[in-house]
């Protein structure tokens, strides 16, 4: 390479100290202890054999070079196993420092700005809840004159049959959550475009220049990983979630099933008749969204268990992480009440637990794009990405290997990175 | 020299197993005519009172114990006045040859015959004093930290100290310092460097002196006889002028270290805000804030570049081992003053050897401190002022760029020394190159000349020795011996260095090293005044004497004397500053006249044991092979080969030698009319990574082969009989394939064509 090529390419360095700070605080010490020895990205099941992580995350890191960071695709193939914390031979955590520098990503990516900052500060809880509270009553206090604006009466509500009361009525929760789900929806696919945007950019400066598979085909290939939980199964420090993170995943998406045959039960042409709401105890329906909430309790238990008395992570987590926990744990709560009260005509209990729920369901979704819970569009835009340039695990990428030269660890030959590989022969 | 000699024969250690004790006894009694012979179970314990008994009953001068290595038993209740010598039977025979075979026993009979002859031909040592009182007090060159410790360490072990400082105030590089890298568990926080305690502790001592503003002019004269010049340092408007004259016993140089010059390296001269470390640490002892040196902007931001433009094969090559730490500590000095500071380290490899690796990591987990590998190729100013770093090769995996107020090179440390033998070499060339013999040795000479001028008027310590005004220096400019084996020791009896002037080192590491190095000076008062050698024949009473009625004054002896015994006056006749040697014998083995010996080592002495030993006629087909081998590494070698039962050729008859230096030309001579077949010398390796203990001593031997070819040729025999080998101990295993080989090829060759002659 000529000497002008060389300096042309050589990046200004201007490292954040705030970030460096926050970074620590949330891991609960300081990772800049890192000696920069590998151990990390060599004990790693996930990490490719080309331009690993976590250890060049880390000294960017140490080096509060925070844009670098936040637009890295590789903080999300990492699942927070902490193998590589528990093998760090400086004790520096690189798998809580890259948990902590995805909460970073998430709120550079999120829009708009000042949500994220609520959302993802304690202080701000009262606000977050007054706003679908105010909302919801809002929307319940302006119910009937709606109803009678838009020619919608109690009896004429499509097919649906309201078993006991129509308090909440279908149109309107529908309506309301429709709404909020669109914009939130919104919010998450721009998020998702300016990260795929940056991060592509990022793989093509650390891996190489061309993706070798097209991105259906790798959005199929993403999306089975994630249902299969694989990239949990390699893991040996946090092994609990290769158990939690499936009752969280099926109790979720059990739930999500139900409330979308709820929401579509007006217009479903596989329903025929009355649709008789809330659902009798028996109906296989309400089955599978009782077993979906208990799956969803049960993932927070263990969790919670981990966080608190286990040792996979170094310290019991922060803010970030506890919210969506409990956000998750009382959603689930708030819904069992309901339905036990409901069962038991318990007046006005379950009304009031009903709206409590609501609120939660609320926070949950809405405030989805700024908390832990986006990481389902962002690890899943980067595992796309990561399947599209061949990025896998234990493997060098190709076109790393064609460009003959590994760019972040320039002593190794790529022939021997790929003995290193272990890919089958 | 021993008259009557008593042969006592160990029966113990498998001896009586393997050899005809009793046609042993018959050789010393018939054969080597000792007065007195008796076979004993062992030579330990109470046998070896028992045999100290017979001894004195016996009224003996000489006894030979022939048993187990002197090396692997010692006993000092030997009587005085009485020469023994012990005949390794168990290491040298019974251990390596099987057992009851007739070379087996002519072997041990020769080993007897040899050592008895040699005790005949041995006295008793006697030590060395000289007419005048050794004194006792210690001379410290150099008043920095290394130079107070010594001289406080000296006197409160009770001996008198004279420091002499250069600059006008003691304390050094240490003084400079604003603070010192932590040197007390837990090694986190920066501590005081305590160097004004020790200099008033030093100032105050009643049995040191201190001179400042003062160098040694004139130091004349040996360990315990030293006599010193100090003159004041001269400037422009007040030359120097004698300030002192003293004795003293020993001289400990302490005069530590200055930065390399990286001029031209990374803008360094060029733009005002490069700085060395040093700059940076008095900028900071100045105290108030940190400024820039161009425009006195406050400094936020630093770039501190190890091994700052001088780890360069060509030009400086070795690491100094303490300016890692160095800006590890600066780079806390500008994190203490703000917490918005951001100090970058780009390094080769950051070294923080021993407990410091802990200041390390608490310097690594300052969030303002951001450190990595990186070749620094540029240092640009642009135009706001601020200094652009540029790297390649970082461990952020590409070329970074940062922009910083101050840049720092952490140059490395060189010695305040001078090389004694190149400005004596110096010396030398400018005489040679006008009065030289022919045009070709001018022209050489003149080309000398230019090499070593760099030398001209360094001297520091100014010694009247043969060899020049200083120590000699090894690799790299540092006046040392041995690092690994004899640390502060130099190649100068009683003279010993400490300190950065001696290796790279922090200011703790000086402090012990100064400890030592007081140690050893108090080491040498004490033997000197005991007439012993210091080291690292350590305790021996020989010393040499010379016949001077013979001497040519052909300077051999002064020229080779590896530590500069050996003055001479114009002639060249050799002057003997007995307490400067360290009993190598090297002077021994080049004197072509033979004049120099000691009473327990001589041309004689050794040339008895060759004779001794009873060579059969060609027609046995029994070769005989002399080894002279080194006491100190060869010699344990075959201990180690032996006590792993390696076979040793059966025809080898070894010779100790106290250096293959001591190994005078006579005694191949000898060896080869006496009818041997071939020689053999194993001493040390030399070079660059020489393990002679008398540093030159192998290398000289090697060198005077070229003697030995000369003589042979003359004798009308063939070069190869005499081999010269290099062997470490740990080579041990190699050695009954040396001898083997060697037989083979004397096998090949033939019989001398002396024997029997």
């Amino acid at each position: 390479m000529a000497e002008a090529d060389k300096v042309s390419r050589a990046t200004l360095v201007e490292p954040d100290l705030p970030f460096i700070h926050t970074l620590s605080r949330r891991i609960g010490e300081s990772y800049k202890k890192c000696m920069q020895c590998g151990t990390c990205a060599a004990t790693c099941s996930l990490s490719p054999k080309t331009a690993p992580f976590p250890r060049k995350e880390v000294i960017w890191a140490a080096w509060g070079w925070k844009d670098r960071l936040v637009r890295d695709p590789d903080i999300w193939l990492c699942y927070q196993c902490n193998d590589c914390s528990t093998r760090c031979p400086r004790s520096a955590h690189p798998g809580d420092l890259l948990a902590a520098v995805r909460q970073e990503s998430i709120i550079h990516f999120a829009r708009p700005r000042f949500l994220a900052r609520w959302v993802n500060d304690i202080r701000f809880i009262p606000l977050l809840l007054a706003i679908p509270a105010l909302l919801l009553g809002l929307a319940l206090k302006l119910r009937d004159p709606i109803a009678a604006a838009l020619g919608i009466s109690e009896q004429a509500d499509g097919r649906i049959v309201y078993a006991y009361s129509s308090h909440f009525p279908h149109w309107l929760l529908n309506g309301f959550f429709l709404s909020c789900a669109a914009l939130v929806l919104l919010g998450a696919v721009l998020s998702a475009r300016r990260f795929w945007r940056s991060t592509k950019a990022a793989f093509e400066r650390d891996v190489g220049a061309k993706p070798v598979k097209g991105v259906w085909p790798s959005l199929g290939a993403a999306l089975k990983n994630v249902i299969t939980h694989d990239n949990f199964g390699v893991c040996t420090t946090a092994h609990i979630r290769y158990l939690s993170h499936p009752f969280f995943f099926f109790g979720f998406f059990s739930l999500a099933a139900v409330t979308l045959w709820v929401i579509t039960s007006g217009i479903n042409p596989l329903i025929r008749g009355e649709f008789i709401y809330p659902f009798a105890f028996w109906s296989p329906w309400k089955i599978l969204a009782n077993l979906g909430g208990l799956a969803v309790v049960a993932g927070c238990i263990l969790t919670i268990r981990e966080r608190l008395f286990g040792t996979a992570y170094n310290t019991a987590g922060n803010y970030f992480d506890w919210s969506l926990l409990i956000t998750l744990i009382l959603v689930a709560l708030t819904g069992f009440l309901t339905e036990v009260w409901h069962y038991f005509r318990m007046e006005p209990h379950r009304h009031i637990a009903y709206f409590v729920h609501l609120v939660f369901v609320f926070a949950l979704i809405v405030y989805m794009p700024y908390a832990k819970f986006a990481h389902v569009v962002y690890r899943t835009t980067a595992l796309v990405l990561a399947e599209s340039f061949g990025r896998k695990r234990g493997v060098p990428s190709a076109a790393a290997a064609e460009e003959q030269r590994d760019p972040i660890m320039p002593d190794t030959p790529p022939a021997e990175a790929q003995e290193l590989g272990g890919e089958p022969s | 020299m021993a008259d009557k000699i008593g042969v006592f024969i160990c029966t113990g250690y498998g001896i009586a197993e393997a050899l005809d004790i009793e046609a042993l006894s018959k050789v010393a009694t018939d054969d080597c005519d000792a007065a007195y012979c008796k076979t004993v179970d062992s030579c330990e314990g109470a046998d070896l009172d028992a045999i100290i008994q017979d001894i004195e009953r016996e009224e003996l001068d000489g006894a030979v114990i022939a048993g187990i290595s002197a090396r692997r038993y010692q006993d000092h209740r030997l009587p005085a006045g009485v020469v023994v010598e012990k005949v390794a039977l168990r290491e040298h025979v019974v251990w390596c040859q099987p057992p009851g075979e007739e070379d087996t026993q002519m072997l041990a009979e020769d080993y007897l015959r040899m050592y008895v002859a040699k005790v005949g031909k041995m006295a008793c040592p006697e030590p060395f004093q000289p007419e005048e009182d050794l004194d006792k007090s210690i001379l410290v060159v150099g008043g920095g930290v290394t130079g107070l410790t010594a001289a406080l360490e000296a006197a409160r072990a009770g001996y008198e100290v004279r420091l002499v400082e250069k600059s006008a105030r003691l304390g050094g590089w240490l003084a400079k310092q604003h603070l010192s890298i932590p040197v007390s568990p837990p090694y986190r926080e920066l501590e005081d460097t305590g160097v004004a305690a020790l200099m008033s502790e030093v100032e105050e001592h009643p049995e040191i002196k201190v001179y400042t503003s003062a160098a040694t002019s004139d130091i004349t004269g040996a360990p315990g006889l030293f006599d010193v010049t100090l003159q004041t340092v001269g400037n422009d408007e007040s030359p120097p002028e004698n300030l002192d004259t003293f004795r003293v016993g020993a001289v400990i140089q302490a005069t530590g270290w200055r930065p390399v010059d990286p001029r031209g390296n990374l803008s360094y001269g060029e733009v005002p805000d490069v700085v060395l470390n040093v700059d940076l640490e008095e900028m900071v002892k100045a105290g108030g804030p940190l400024t820039r040196p161009s425009d006195g902007k406050e400094v936020t931001s630093i770039a501190f570049i190890q091994c700052g433009g001088t780890r360069d094969p060509a030009h400086h090559s070795y690491c100094s081992s303490i300016c890692c730490l160095t800006s590890l500590k600066q780079a806390l000095y500008l994190r203490e003053g703000s917490d918005e500071a951001k100090a970058y380290i780009f390094y080769e490899f950051i070294r923080t050897p021993g407990q410091y690796e802990d200041f390390y990591r608490r310097v690594q987990e300052d969030p303002g401190v951001f450190l990595t590998r990186g070749d620094v190729t540029d240092v640009e100013r642009d135009a706001q002022g601020q200094l652009v770093v540029s790297a390649s090769d970082t461990m952020l995996g590409e070329q970074v760029q940062v922009k910083v107020d101050l840049v720092v090179l952490a140059a490395g440390m060189a010695p305040n020394a001078a090389d004694g033998e190149a400005i004596r070499a110096l010396e030398d060339a400018k005489v040679a190159a006008v009065e030289g013999d022919s045009d070709t040795q001018r022209a050489a000479a003149a080309a000398k000349v230019e090499e070593l001028q760099h030398h001209e008027g360094t001297e520091i310590l100014n010694l009247t020795y043969r060899q020049g005004p200083d120590l000699p220096a090894l690799e790299y400019g540092f006046p040392d011996s041995h690092f690994i084996c004899f640390p502060y020791e130099s190649r100068r009896t009683g003279i010993y260095s400490a300190g950065g002037v001696r290796q790279p080192m922090d200011g703790q590491s000086s402090r012990d090293d100064a400890t030592g190095a007081a140690l050893k000076a108090i080491q040498c008062l004490e033997m000197t005044s005991r007439g012993e050698a210091v080291h690292p024949r350590a305790g021996d009473r020989s010393y040499p004497d010379f016949f001077m009625q013979r001497c040519t004054q052909c300077k051999r002896c002064t020229e080779e004397c590896p530590f500069g015994v050996l003055n001479e006056d114009k002639e060249g006749t050799p002057l003997l500053q007995a307490t400067r040697c360290r009993r190598c014998g090297i002077c021994l083995g080049a004197c072509p006249e033979r004049i120099v010996s000691f009473k327990d080592y001589s041309v004689e002495i050794v040339s008895s044991m060759i004779k001794a030993v009873e060579v059969p006629d060609e027609f046995e087909e029994k070769p005989r092979i002399l080894a002279l081998m080194c006491e100190n590494d060869a010699l344990p070698a075959l201990d180690l080969a032996t006590q792993s039962r390696l076979p040793i050729n059966a025809f080898v008859r070894v010779i100790p030698v106290r250096c293959l230096g001591s190994v005078n030309v006579e005694w191949v001579n000898q060896a080869m009319s006496v009818g041997f077949d071939g020689v053999i010398l194993i001493g040390c390796t030399y070079g660059d990574d020489y393990q002679c203990h008398f540093i030159k001593g192998s290398e000289l031997a090697n060198s005077r082969g070229e003697n030995i070819r000369e003589k042979l040729e003359k004798m009308a025999m063939e070069e190869q009989r005499v081999e010269i080998h290099q062997l470490q101990i740990k080579e041990y295993d190699k050695l009954p394939g040396i001898f083997e080989t060697f037989a083979e090829m004397i096998e090949d060759i033939g019989m001398n064509p002396f024997k029997g002659m």
